[in-house]
């Protein structure tokens, strides 16, 4: 996937065919971080902030929902990828790629709980297993989509 | 890199700070970001630019900071904002809390 044409705020990308798949593959992973998983504080009793981690909670399932209910939306327009030089264009706003970025960094980091929580500095490394390395190759993917994006979002400056 | 990216500011804010109590309109809470494996640095960057509506340099100023000392006090708010700031930094899947300012 590539940045090929960029008019102010709108951007054009080529996607080849396998990007394509590979990425709504990655989208239809969403969301995967357990809700539990988000902290509102690491020092903070339950008695102190229960209440703003009940709604920290209750605001990410929101947005999550809604996230989810977008996904499937764009997912399903025809549209958004439109056929050229044997792949495809998809164009996209600031405001989408921003929340593309946020969907696919929800599934990077989600697989990263899935693996365990894998740092290789603190010598935790992936463990090698058919199903881990499933998730360790949507957290690549996804991480790859990102850096696409981001370099676009560099690029408009 | 994202100066035409709105920051993220819900407008209900003003008014939710007028029905807290004193002890929640006082700025006695950090916003920490903390260092993960996980989220690129570019990637950091650009969400200190979005929610906070930072320049870039200092967006990767604190993403240095969190990546090399291991987290990064983003802002001193009250209660209530700190806590929409930790919302929006977490729904960006970031590692970020709200900690009592001792």
């Amino acid at each position: 996937m590539k940045l090929i044409q960029r008019d102010g705020e709108d951007f054009v990308f080529h996607i080849s065919k396998r990007e394509k798949r590979l990425l709504l593959e990655m989208l239809n992973l969403y969301p995967l971080i357990p809700t539990a998983h988000h902290r509102v504080s690491r020092t903070a009793s339950a008695k102190e902030l229960g209440e703003c981690q009940k709604l920290l909670e209750e605001a990410l399932a929101e947005r999550k929902r809604e996230n989810k209910r977008q996904l499937v939306a764009m997912l399903n327009q025809e549209r958004r990828f439109k056929e050229a030089d044997g792949g495809y264009r998809l164009a996209l706003g600031t405001v989408q790629m921003d929340w593309l970025l946020q969907v696919l960094n929800e599934i990077r980091v989600g697989s990263w709980v899935i693996l365990g929580e894998p740092d290789e500095k603190q010598g935790k490394p992936v463990k090698p297993t058919t199903e881990s390395l499933r998730h360790y190759a949507a957290m690549e993917f996804c991480g790859r989509f990102q850096m696409t994006l981001l370099d676009a979002f560099e690029r408009q400056k | 890199m994202t100066e035409t990216v709105e920051p993220v500011v819900l407008p209900d804010i003003e008014k939710r700070e007028q029905t807290g109590t004193r002890n929640d309109l006082e700025p006695g809470y950090l916003v920490i970001c903390w260092d993960d494996p996980v989220n690129l640095m570019d990637y950091v960057t650009h969400v200190f630019q979005v929610v906070f509506g930072w320049p870039r340099p200092k967006a990767k100023f604190h993403m240095l900071q969190v990546h090399n000392q291991g987290k990064s006090v983003l802002a001193r708010e009250s209660m209530e904002r700190a806590e929409h700031y930790v919302h929006q930094l977490q729904s960006y899947s970031l590692h970020a809390t709200m900690e009592r300012d001792a």
